[in-house]
């Protein structure tokens, strides 16, 4: 079941259909997205600009990496990595106590809560499964085999 | 795959470098005008656009004890009312960001209206003032002046403060 190929598509629409969306929701509102930044007092003022301002390009491109299956195993790897960091974040967040909109998805965001962290989970479950599928059908670009 | 074997695979690393690559110039492009913007300090004490928000300016404590001392604006104090009751910048009005956006929006009536708003919460990193000053400037209220130093910088330089009186007795 995990390694059928409709289904492995599938998840790929999935995982990168929310990457993308995400992006694109910062993407169109960078200022926005620098405070999002900010408030969650793990980086400073600079920083916070510099990650608005290229986050958003990293999300995108993966996912439409993604999707369309080119470099497909760098993509599940990076978004992976991601996630797994958001998780670390939003874990951290809930620690010191701080209270914050989660900059997710742009003016569509909520609270970074424990179902922000149950969420982002499933996504990064999904992606794992990309990551160690044996091969992904429906690539531009494969490796063969 | 093993996590080893996709760790081992050139091909990952280099499908990671042309996505991060392909990010960084997209991103570079795409908001050149604002990283301009951004370089010739225009984000440097919040990350709003002044030509989204003309009537918007942060001022420092003299600025503020001038305008206090004369009467010449209405202070509002965006911090939760516990905080204010505490105590507050004398003849400040409580105008508590989190009740405002959960719906209190008989709150924005106290203020008065014709003269200039100064803005303030905790001080530091605090984020509410500048949430505040931006509702109001999307209801319409103009000549908003946000003191940035906020709560923290009023006590530190020992300028008179006021208590709600329940919390005094």
């Amino acid at each position: 079941m995990l390694n059928n190929k409709y289904f492995l598509l599938f998840l790929r629409l999935v995982v990168g259909g929310v990457f993308i969306w995400a992006a694109v929701t910062k993407i169109a509102d960078p200022l926005s997205f620098a405070q999002d930044v900010k408030n969650y007092r793990l980086v400073g003022h600079n920083l916070s600009f510099i990650t608005a301002i290229f986050l958003p390009w990293v999300e995108l491109v993966a996912g439409v990496c993604l999707i369309i299956g080119v470099f497909p195993r760098s993509s599940a790897l990076l978004i992976s990595g991601l996630l797994l960091f958001f998780i670390i974040l939003v874990t951290i967040t809930l620690i010191r106590g701080i209270d914050v909109d989660c900059g997710c998805f742009g003016t569509f965001s909520r609270r970074a809560d424990l179902w922000l962290i149950l969420e982002d989970s499933l996504w990064l479950a999904m992606s794992l499964i990309l990551l160690f599928s044996p091969g992904n059908q429906f690539c531009l670009l494969k490796k063969a085999g | 795959m093993s996590l080893k074997e996709i760790l081992r695979d050139r091909e990952t690393w280099q499908g990671i470098i042309i996505i991060l690559s392909l990010s960084l110039v997209l991103g570079a492009v795409s908001q050149v005008g604002l990283i301009k913007r951004f370089l010739q300090g225009e984000f440097k004490q919040a990350f709003f656009s002044r030509q989204e928000y003309p009537g918007l300016v942060f001022i420092s404590l003299p600025e503020v004890e001038e305008l206090w001392h004369n009467q010449q604006a209405a202070i509002l104090d965006s911090r939760p009312s516990s905080e204010f009751r505490r105590g507050h910048i004398p003849g400040a009005i409580s105008v508590p960001l989190d009740e405002v956006k959960s719906g209190n929006y008989g709150l924005l009536q106290t203020i008065p209206a014709g003269q200039p708003l100064i803005i303030y919460c905790e001080g530091g990193d605090c984020l509410t003032s500048l949430n505040l000053a931006r509702l109001l400037h999307d209801r319409g209220f103009r000549d908003l002046r946000i003191f940035s130093g906020g709560w923290e910088e009023w006590t530190a330089a020992g300028l008179p403060v006021e208590k709600t009186e329940e919390d005094a007795q």
